[in-house]
């Protein structure tokens, strides 16, 4: 007894260096995924903090850049419009009540205004956060878009802070389509070159050609219909042949994200209680039978 | 002993800041991302208590990992640290130091102290690397992240004990 209390105390160190590096691989094999992984990441409130004072003296000294790009799109947009109106104006007689329909359509989503407070590009599994969380009425699986085109989806939330997995994450699938075609797929991305993603899935029947753009589908309700995700560079087949598999450029450039939009439908709530309620009477059919 | 404390709690704000903010951004031929937070291991005095610098270690990993996405993986690689420190420091200690001597180029001589510093950053970023890519199947990668991670961090480490001297 006497010898085993020498040991210990002679050697203590050691056993408080297996206990920590037990807790180190309790936390490397537990939260480094992404599942969990919200509290020994930037999701954190005092982390998230640090990086949104960074952010905002970042996004000072680009300020004059970013009026700059905001102005020109302005006007692109300005110009867009009008175009379509005249459009519009020229095709149908009834041009206010298809002007209507648009509104409407739009109406039905609701768009949060959010700032990146960290962001990477250089991993396979990169991830962003944004300064609005649950407390700004933000959700989990809820798109997020910027001026440029799509971001990603909301993969975990805090009170004021979210996680957003982006296109740029070898874990992300968005639902697309190509514009004026159809024909739908879904974007992926092999964790290489920031700017270049890839469409899966798009039919052999499918008639399109290179420079066609691709936006998302509006299937999948996370994203409206029409946000732009990127320009078809290249057409392959894809490893068993049985489709297209379409190399892209990115519309949305991730490596100068600053303000981006959390987009939600103002009836998400009630579609989640309604798909969680389909999901419990499944398990409660599953579990009768 | 509230001075010590205070001291290093100061360091490790400004390496957490500096790796969090400015270092981990910084990727050279898409490999070697200078870790200079590891520095903070290396500075602990001799006859420090042991248990006190693996704690001290185990938390700069702890913030370390939260600012930077990884849990668990600086936190495990510099607890390793902490725990070879006082063994390693001891090797390149010149003779009749004294006991409390501090490891710094000003005590031990410029020479044995980087000897010491490319000892344990050689072995920081093996551990580190090894833990965070989880494979040797992309070996020559790893070695380049290795390599090219413990080369940035010595020349920061060099310079800062320039100035330091």
């Amino acid at each position: 007894m006497h010898n085993l209390l020498a040991f210990l105390t002679k050697y203590y160190h050691w056993f408080i260096f297996l206990l920590l590096e037990v807790a180190s691989g309790v936390m490397l094999f537990r939260y480094n995924s992404y599942q969990g992984s919200v509290w020994v990441s930037s999701a954190n409130a005092v982390v998230g903090k640090v990086y949104e004072w960074q952010s905002g003296l970042e996004q000072y000294f680009s300020l004059v850049e970013q009026n700059e790009a905001l102005t020109r799109r302005n006007l692109i947009l300005e110009q867009q419009l009008r175009l379509y109106k005249e459009q519009k104006a020229d095709a149908h007689e009834d041009s206010v009540q298809s002007l209507q329909t648009m509104m409407n359509h739009l109406g039905s989503y609701r768009f949060v205004q959010a700032k990146v407070v960290s962001n990477s590009i250089d991993r396979a599994d990169n991830l962003i956060t944004i300064d609005r969380g649950t407390a700004d009425g933000v959700e989990v699986d809820m798109g997020v878009a910027c001026g440029t085109g799509v971001v990603g989806v909301v993969y975990q939330t805090s009170t004021h802070y979210s996680i957003v997995i982006p296109v740029l994450n070898k874990w992300s699938r968005i639902s697309c389509a190509i514009r004026g075609k159809g024909y739908f797929g879904y974007v992926t991305w092999d964790g290489g070159n920031p700017v270049i993603a890839y469409v899966d899935d798009i039919p052999r029947h499918a008639k399109f050609k290179v420079g066609d753009w691709v936006e998302t589908s509006g299937y999948s309700s996370i994203f409206p219909k029409g946000i732009l995700i990127g320009k078809i560079l290249e057409i392959a087949d894809s490893p068993d042949g049985l489709s297209y598999r379409l190399k892209i450029n990115l519309s949305t450039d991730f490596s100068r994200l600053r303000d981006v939009c959390v987009i939600t439908e103002k009836d998400f709530a009630d579609r989640m209680r309604l798909n969680e309620a389909a999901r419990d009477s499944m398990a409660l059919q599953r579990s009768r039978n | 002993m509230l001075f010590d404390i205070l001291r290093r709690l100061m360091v490790m704000v400004v390496l957490c800041l500096a790796q969090a903010l400015v270092l981990n951004r910084i990727q050279l031929f898409h490999c070697a991302t200078p870790l200079l937070y590891a520095y903070f291991a290396i500075i602990f005095p001799r006859s420090y208590p042991k248990w006190a610098i693996l704690v001290w270690c185990f938390s700069m990993g702890v913030v370390i990992d939260a600012f930077s996405n990884t849990p668990g993986v600086a936190s495990a690689s510099l607890t390793l640290m902490g725990a070879l420190q006082p063994y390693l420091l001891e090797l390149f200690l010149p003779r009749d130091v004294d006991d409390r001597v501090k490891a710094s180029a000003n005590t031990m001589g410029m020479g044995n102290f980087m000897s010491l510093a490319t000892i344990m950053m050689l072995i920081y970023c093996m551990v580190f690397f090894t833990v965070n890519l989880f494979s040797f199947f992309n070996w020559l990668y790893w070695l380049e992240c290795v390599v090219g991670s413990a080369l940035l961090t010595l020349a920061l480490i060099f310079t800062i004990e320039t100035i330091r001297k």
